[in-house]
């Protein structure tokens, strides 16, 4: 596999995120070896190890043991947490949905045909 | 006082249409910065319109009021317009006040959703798909367990280069801006929405440079969006705009086409300036009497 053309200029931290994201993604335990081959990126083995050592360092994972190595998972409780204030002050609140910068907003019936459409022809 | 202190309103009506064709074949960069410049012009000057019509109000006080009926004296507006422009200002005070709150309540509830730590990334354990820059200092990225299981890994990506790119540019400041114009000056709305919608075509580019693929940012757009449930719909022709847009080249055209939207601008401010040259003439006149 490539490299991404963006190997020298991702910003930091972005890596960390990534394997925080694929983590919480799977909604399961996840040994070094399962978060490598979930990631898009040819990163070495060490590489990751030393990602998921620094989240857990920073509190950010949790892992238990599992035959030679561990696996690990998000907090949970956090996640929990953070779900429940960002319903508190999102849900049915379009006025403040608005001012945040989202990364996809909802679409009415028609939009979403309209889009639909359109992904048929994006190669 | 002449027709000048009316223009900037007309004005930026001429703005929100010009502003539409200049941005079609400009870098989302280019025209985010110049739109948000430009709705920051025209909201300023308009206020700047009202404040001169309102302050004639003035004269039907005491002691002024007592000279009312002298001749010689330069005419300034007719009461009922000083008095709608009064009140459109404090309207647009009214809307400001309300739209700065919304936002920062919005920014701090957010933020207190959870701790970035290392990662800068705060997951939500929650099945509406959203990803949100949430602003700050350096600020991070919150996002939620529904949208990131709706994506493969190369598309997790793309969502937080995403609102990387957001949180690296700032820019909350200038949606912050355009939105802050447009509640002072409601004929901006449209240019608020621009600056919003080309604020999100920015970060689009800049995710497809960094994972090096348009195509995939199309989708990955159209998949969360799709995934979005339509009881939350806020911005279907946004959404629609931006995969068509990466569907097409990246725009590479720069500020020299945003030159209309830049020339009208120069006008609104030499109306307006026009129109304090002529407050002034008939507030001395006044205050000479007093």
């Amino acid at each position: 596999m490539a490299v991404t053309p963006s190997a020298g200029r991702r910003p930091h931290g972005a890596l960390e995120a990534e394997v925080l994201a694929t983590l919480a993604a799977a909604g399961e335990p996840m040994s070094a070896a399962d978060v490598q081959r979930a990631l898009p990126h040819d990163l070495a083995y060490n590489t990751v190890q030393t990602i998921l050592i620094r989240l857990l360092e920073k509190d950010a994972v949790q892992r238990r043991p599992l035959g030679r190595g561990h696996v690990y998972w998000p907090r949970h409780a956090e996640a929990a947490e953070a779900a429940r204030r960002m319903r508190a002050t999102l849900a049915g609140r379009p006025d403040r949905a608005v001012v945040l910068q989202q990364f996809a907003e909802g679409l009415d019936d028609a939009d979403a045909e309209v889009l639909r459409a359109l992904l048929k022809e994006t190669p | 006082m002449t027709f000048a202190v009316y223009l900037p309103a007309l004005l930026s009506v001429l703005l929100v249409a010009v502003s539409k064709a200049a941005a079609r074949h400009t870098s989302p960069a280019a025209v985010t910065r110049g739109l948000t410049l430009a709705a920051v012009g025209a909201a300023t000057a308009y206020a700047a319109c009202l404040s001169f019509l309102a302050l004639t109000l003035l004269d039907d006080l005491p002691p002024l009021a007592a000279f009312d009926h002298l001749p010689g004296l330069p005419k300034p507006v007719p009461g009922p317009v000083a008095l709608v422009a009064a009140a459109l200002l404090g309207w647009g005070a009214w809307r400001l006040f309300r739209d700065v709150r919304t936002r920062r309540d919005t920014h701090r509830e957010l933020r207190s959703a959870g701790s970035p730590g290392a990662a800068g990334l705060v997951v939500a354990d929650w099945e509406a798909p959203h990803a949100v820059a949430v602003p700050g200092n350096p600020g991070h990225i919150l996002i939620t367990t529904g949208l990131l299981r709706t994506l493969d890994g190369r598309e997790r990506q793309v969502v937080l280069a995403h609102e990387h790119a957001h949180l690296r540019h700032r820019h909350h400041r200038l949606t912050a801006l355009a939105a802050a114009a447009a509640a002072v000056n409601p004929l901006l709305v449209p240019l608020r929405d621009a600056v919003a919608h080309h604020a999100e075509r920015w970060a689009d580019e800049e995710a497809a440079r960094q994972v090096g693929d348009r195509g995939l940012v199309a989708r990955c757009v159209a998949k969360a969006a799709l995934a979005t449930r339509p009881q939350l719909a806020l911005g279907g022709a946004s959404v629609i705009g931006r995969v068509s847009a990466l569907r097409r080249p990246a725009p590479h055209g720069r500020w020299t086409r945003l030159a209309g939207p830049a020339a009208i601008v120069v006008a609104i401010a030499a109306v307006t300036a026009t129109a304090a040259f002529e407050f002034v003439a008939v507030a001395t006149a006044w205050l000479h009497l007093a």
